[in-house]
């Protein structure tokens, strides 16, 4: 067996060193393209998964969701709750919000909405929404008679907005609109800010400050109707769920995931997708390193007639074209991480895809990576053992002299 | 010893059948150096290939000292090839991509079990067939003659009992194939090799201690060999 790796091992190397240059130069840049495929197209839909979990956790969701589980929507005693919360281990920030259903008026338009009513320094600790300022600026604590609303409530002469046809279409920072609160309460508001997540259901909301939202519901202060919890990365989440639970009865704990929704059967169509391409690729792939591996291999008929003549077992011959299968998809697979990490990560990065969420940037995953090398060397192996075996199946006489 | 009984060989080209070789006998002794002459199409180079094992025989038998090689499994025929024969295709047939003292060494790694030995070998052998100073060049950066040299050596790497030459001068000039021809007679002389060569060219029988002729596939003419 070393044997024949020593012998099958000098003629790979004395064919990728000395064979034709042209053939293998082919067979390198399919492979680098098949390999790129192969990194790009989960790449891209991964930044999308990636880009869309990321909108939800950040300005929608949070990571855990702690809600009333009993006859009460609310959870009271919210800042002592929020304190035992913020010595759990694996919690990074946590802020509390209470809402009312409301309907927003402006220049005889209206829409219905929910307002929430917020704590602006703990609200910037859990969600990234203040980074999002596209007019005025964030609530702060302190504020009253002022609202902060999504683009997609304002319109904000932004007609390329989902949801412009429906939103009140010319709000801007500066304005005063009115909102009636479903407890019959009207009041008129001058918009602080406008904000656009990219996330629909996030830029369909409308905040006022706590204190603002006491003055609309006193009977609600101090209470919640959602705790909204940050936490650390690599936290361990059911342990922080089992002990929030123990802590307070009467409430239950649901993760971003649960209220991914929409997100949620996009990434799975997303997976279904990159499912279908990745066959697609490796069957193109695959078809395409098996021509140019047959062309060579019959290019190269006579010489595996004459090794085989001169006592060269066909195991070795055959291993020497797996060598080489394998040496060329490891050449390829590292130029084409280098090309796509170095080359095209950076220039989307400059010129990022931009999706309904937001701007989308390809991702370089090990798993996927080492998935690709896998199918690439699966694929190569295959595509240059069925030519070969072909022409051991060949009589000898046959293989020198045709 | 080679004994080669009734041996028939019909190639089968569709609608037209031929007969390349029509019932062959003979005896080859160890030492001898047979030559096997004939016209183009006489069916020398398809006896060639039946003793080199490289084809086989549509009828007929042929022995290898005991063993009878006809009706070997091709593995098994690929280690006596590997064994006990040397080829020496009429087209050099050596490996491109390797050097002369590649080609020459390669078929030695099969067997050799001795480290690095069969290089030092190799490099001997090309010494021998006078190409000492050649070790290192690549076929295409040879003459015909020099490359018919290297594949005699890559023949002997395994000092095999048996060469096989098919036509060793075929492409060659007046003076490469002297010198391929005295190589050849040197080693039947020093080494004692059997050596059996095909050829179509009279001057050729000088060399040969043995010669058979053949037309049509059949042996017309036998002088010397074994009583």
């Amino acid at each position: 067996m070393i044997r024949s790796l020593k012998i099958a091992a000098l003629l790979a190397f004395t064919s990728v060193t000395k064979g034709n240059f042209r053939i293998a130069l082919l067979t390198m840049l399919i492979l680098i393209l098949v390999a790129l495929n192969l990194l790009f197209v989960p790449g891209l839909l991964d930044g999308l998964v990636w880009g869309a979990n990321d909108k939800l956790v950040n300005t929608y969701s949070s990571d855990l969701l702690v809600e009333s589980d009993g006859a009460s929507h609310y959870i009271p005693s919210v800042d002592l709750f929020i304190a035992d919360i913020e010595k759990i281990e694996g919690v990074e920030a946590v802020t509390a919000r209470n809402y009312l259903g409301a309907e927003i008026d402006f220049e005889g338009k209206y829409l219905g909405a929910a307002v929430y009513g917020v704590h602006p320094d703990r609200e910037r600790t859990v969600f990234t929404i203040a980074d999002y300022i596209i007019e005025g600026s964030y609530l702060d604590e302190d504020d009253v008679d002022t609202v902060l609303i999504g683009a997609q409530i304002a319109g904000a002469d932004m007609p390329e907005l989902e949801m412009y046809a429906r939103s009140l279409q010319n709000v801007h920072a500066g304005d005063r609109i009115s909102i009636t609160y479903t407890n019959g309460i009207e009041k008129e508001y001058i918009v602080k800010g406008i904000f656009h997540s990219e996330f629909i259901q996030t830029d369909l909301q409308a905040f006022v400050t706590d204190k603002e939202f006491q003055t609309i519901a006193p009977l609600l202060a101090n209470n919640a109707s959602t705790i909204y919890i940050k936490t650390s990365k690599g936290a361990d989440t059911e342990a922080i769920i089992d002990q929030i639970l123990g802590t307070e009865s009467g409430v239950k704990v649901t993760t971003w995931e649960d209220h991914a929704g929409l997100v949620h059967s996009m990434t799975s169509s997303f997976k279904i997708i990159e499912v279908i391409m990745n066959v697609v690729n490796l069957l193109v792939a695959g078809i395409t390193i098996f021509i140019i591996t047959y062309i060579d291999v019959a290019h190269r008929k006579r010489q595996i007639g004459i090794q085989r003549a001169i006592g060269i077992t066909p195991a070795s011959i055959t291993l020497s074209y797996v060598i080489r299968a394998i040496f060329y998809s490891i050449v390829a697979l590292a130029l084409a991480m280098l090309i796509y990490k170095f080359g095209i990560i950076p220039l989307e990065a400059r010129y990022p895809f931009h999706f309904p969420f937001g701007d989308v940037f390809l991702r370089m995953i090990p798993f996927v990576l080492i998935r690709t090398a896998l199918m690439l060397f699966a694929v190569s192996i295959i595509s240059a053992l069925l030519p070969v075996y072909g022409v051991m199946r060949t009589k000898i006489i046959n293989a020198i002299w045709g | 010893m080679i004994k080669v009984q009734k041996l028939t060989k019909i190639y089968d080209m569709g609608k037209v059948k031929v007969k390349a070789l029509d019932g062959v006998s003979f005896n080859v002794v160890n030492g001898d150096m047979l030559a096997i002459m004939g016209k183009s199409g006489s069916g020398k180079s398809t006896l060639l290939r039946q003793m080199g094992l490289l084809d086989l025989p549509t009828t007929g038998r042929i022995f290898l000292g005991r063993y009878e090689v006809t009706k070997l499994a091709e593995s098994t025929r690929a280690g006596l090839r590997l064994k006990y024969l040397g080829y020496v295709f009429q087209e050099y047939a050596l490996l491109g991509e390797l050097t002369a003292h590649q080609n020459v060494y390669l078929p030695g790694m099969m067997l050799n079990n001795k480290g690095k030995d069969y290089k030092k070998r190799a490099a001997e052998l090309l010494k021998l067939v006078g190409l000492g100073k050649r070790v290192h060049h690549y076929p295409k950066e040879l003459s015909g003659g020099e490359q018919q040299r290297v594949a005699i050596a890559r023949a002997l790497i395994n000092s095999p009992k048996v060469l096989l030459a098919d036509e060793p001068c075929a492409n060659l000039d007046t003076i490469s194939s002297g010198l391929v021809m005295e190589t050849l007679a040197r080693l039947n002389q020093d080494m004692k090799v059997t050596i059996i060569f095909v050829s179509h060219d009279p001057s050729d029988k000088q060399y040969a201690s043995h010669i058979l002729t053949l037309a049509d596939g059949k042996i017309i003419s036998e002088d010397g060999g074994p009583a």
